[in-house]
């Protein structure tokens, strides 16, 4: 009896603390997201007043959809290259900047400033450097980097994209991974000290492992920004030349608001969810075996 | 020779830095370039630098105004997500139970999906709510969309704060809410300050949502959509395009280089000795 009354209150202090986010949660997402996904199954246009109901016929026409799977493979290529140098540059550079630096904070505001700007500055800064800033140094310096077509270039036009998403959000990574240092207690380190450890020992066997979490997080948020890369290619390369830097969410929103077709754009964004979401969970599940716990 | 080094490294991170920032720099400066200047040499800097720009736009844009929604948006917003979520990623992480990773799980996984596919029916919801068309049904729009990230690092964190510190809190015959806010929340102040400058920086400048939900109306709109119909509007004439922007950024820049110093070391790591 009295174990059940225990049960029953820390039931009712889990809710308490638990339920308010995650009525929010369902408000701003889950809600709209289940509304909209009644339009994958009708033929809506996104202006007119009824949808008509029709089906699979989204979903079968999907299967065939090779613009939709040239996203797909575009989008894991960005996320590859997008995780990989974001996550790997930001825990340099915050591990540098833990050392005490005098212009460390000046640092960490200079690298943030990208981030918050948006779509139409980004577009009209990379637009003029990649075109007539380039065009100008190419002149003065003959340097082939400032001749190559970084915007037209089928082979080079990726890289470009994840450049200068990675110039874009590197700050706001590195102060993940700067906040994740805080953590770590200076006793390890002063342990390893007195065990005569070396500055590369230190990083991989202390620092690495301790930001464990952060290492989590970093990935995640990573992953999660590479599904909706969308800001950069609307205002760099509009998803071309042709289609090679058309991401999923750039395809989806393009299908749903510039062809029309809101159906089926809806169609496309529920399969991509629904897989994505199984990556997400079996990646967030090997990352987190990896923690410790202090 | 560690000295040396040092000084190397902030070397170059600083120049990294100035690379990061070349671009911003250049837009900068032609804020203070009269329109002649900007078209005949973009990269030149100015000749003799002028307040014009900024005098225009403070007189066109109702700046104060502006910034006062922004401001009551940006409060509303960043408060109750850090009210929310330090709650639920506190207690999600110290329970486990079958059900408490599904729960995470979908706490977070809404960040996977991108704004643009569901923006049509967010904006029917909020009418329904009443929340649309309105700068404090603006800023409570922000919880839940702000929520997902919070919790996740809250979630992160929670692990390095010991749980004897949590039994501490509660032998004292203090209720469990009363225990967290008194002990639980300040432990976890270097993760607070890293969401609310994300969410400051985030919330102060966004774009789309505002776009969305307040733009049809002059006395609710923000700061940013006022700057960005000004790059519309005034396509060719940068001047008053940057110096907007400057106006408009300037203040969540002053908060992050304020704010950074609180994300300190060692609060945790004194907590607990023995």
């Amino acid at each position: 009896m009295a174990r059940k009354i225990m049960r029953v209150t820390r039931t009712g202090g889990f809710l308490a603390f638990v339920f308010p986010a995650f009525l929010l949660v369902c408000l701003a997402f889950y809600i709209p997201f289940l509304m909209n996904a009644y339009y994958a199954f009708t033929d809506w246009n996104g202006i007119q007043r009824a949808a008509k109901l029709n089906g699979l016929a989204n979903f079968s026409e999907l299967l065939q959809d090779t613009d939709f799977f040239n996203s797909v493979l575009f989008t894991l290529k960005f996320a590859v290259g997008y995780i990989a140098l974001s996550n790997a540059g930001a825990i340099l550079i915050a591990v540098i900047l833990n050392r005490k630096l005098r212009a460390a904070n000046a640092i960490r505001a200079a690298l943030f400033i990208p981030y918050i700007l948006s779509l139409v500055i980004v577009g009209f800064i990379w637009n003029f450097i990649l075109g007539a800033g380039f065009q100008s140094l190419g002149e003065l310096t003959h340097l082939a980097v400032f001749r190559a077509d970084w915007l037209g270039d089928l082979s080079l036009v990726p890289w470009t994209v994840i450049s200068v998403s990675v110039w874009q959000s590197l700050g706001f990574y590195v102060l993940i991974y700067h906040a994740g240092l805080q953590a770590i207690p200076q006793e390890i380190y002063e342990a390893a000290l007195l065990d005569g450890a070396g500055p590369s020992t230190k990083f991989f066997k202390i620092t690495l492992p301790m930001l464990a979490p952060s290492i989590t997080s970093g990935m995640f948020f990573s992953l999660a920004a590479s599904i909706r890369v969308y800001d950069v290619i609307v205002s760099l390369t509009r998803g071309g030349p042709g289609r090679a830097t058309s991401s999923v969410t750039f395809d989806i929103y393009t299908e749903a608001f510039s062809h029309n077709r809101y159906g089926y754009g809806t169609a496309k964004s529920l399969v991509l969810l629904v897989v994505v979401m199984a990556f997400a969970a079996v990646q967030l599940r090997f990352m987190k075996s990896r923690e410790v716990e202090a | 020779m560690k000295r040396f080094r040092n000084l190397l490294l902030e070397v170059f991170l600083v120049a990294l830095a100035l690379g990061f920032l070349l671009p911003v720099i250049v837009m900068l400066y032609n804020g203070f370039k009269p329109y002649s200047e900007i078209m005949s040499n973009l990269l030149a800097f100015p000749r003799k630098a002028t307040m014009d720009n900024f005098v225009g736009v403070w007189r066109d844009m109702n700046v104060p105004a502006l910034f006062l929604n922004n401001l009551v948006i940006t409060a509303i917003g960043v408060v109750g997500i850090i009210v929310f979520s330090s709650m639920a990623g506190y207690k999600l992480s110290r329970t486990r139970t079958r059900y408490s990773w599904a729960l995470f799980l979908f706490f977070i996984l809404p960040m996977l999906i991108p704004f643009q596919t569901i923006m049509i029916t967010v904006l029917k919801l909020a009418k329904t709510l009443g929340l649309s068309n309105s700068v404090l049904g603006l800023g409570f729009q922000y919880w839940g969309f702000g929520v997902p990230l919070a919790v996740f690092i809250y979630h992160g964190f929670v692990k390095t704060i010991p749980r004897e510190l949590d039994e501490a809190a509660y032998i004292d015959g203090v209720t469990e809410f009363q225990g967290f806010t008194r002990v639980i929340f300040p432990l976890m102040a270097p993760m607070t300050v890293t969401i609310m400058v994300i969410d400051v920086m985030w919330i102060w400048n966004d774009y789309l949502l505002p776009l969305v939900m307040v733009n049809s109306n002059k006395s609710t709109r923000t700061l940013t959509l006022a700057v960005y119909s000004y790059f519309g509007q005034y396509v060719s004439n940068y001047g008053y395009a940057i110096a907007a922007l400057v106006i408009a950024v300037a203040p969540s820049i002053l908060f992050f280089l304020v704010l950074q110093r609180w994300i300190v070391k060692g609060v945790v790591a004194g907590a607990v000795k023995g």
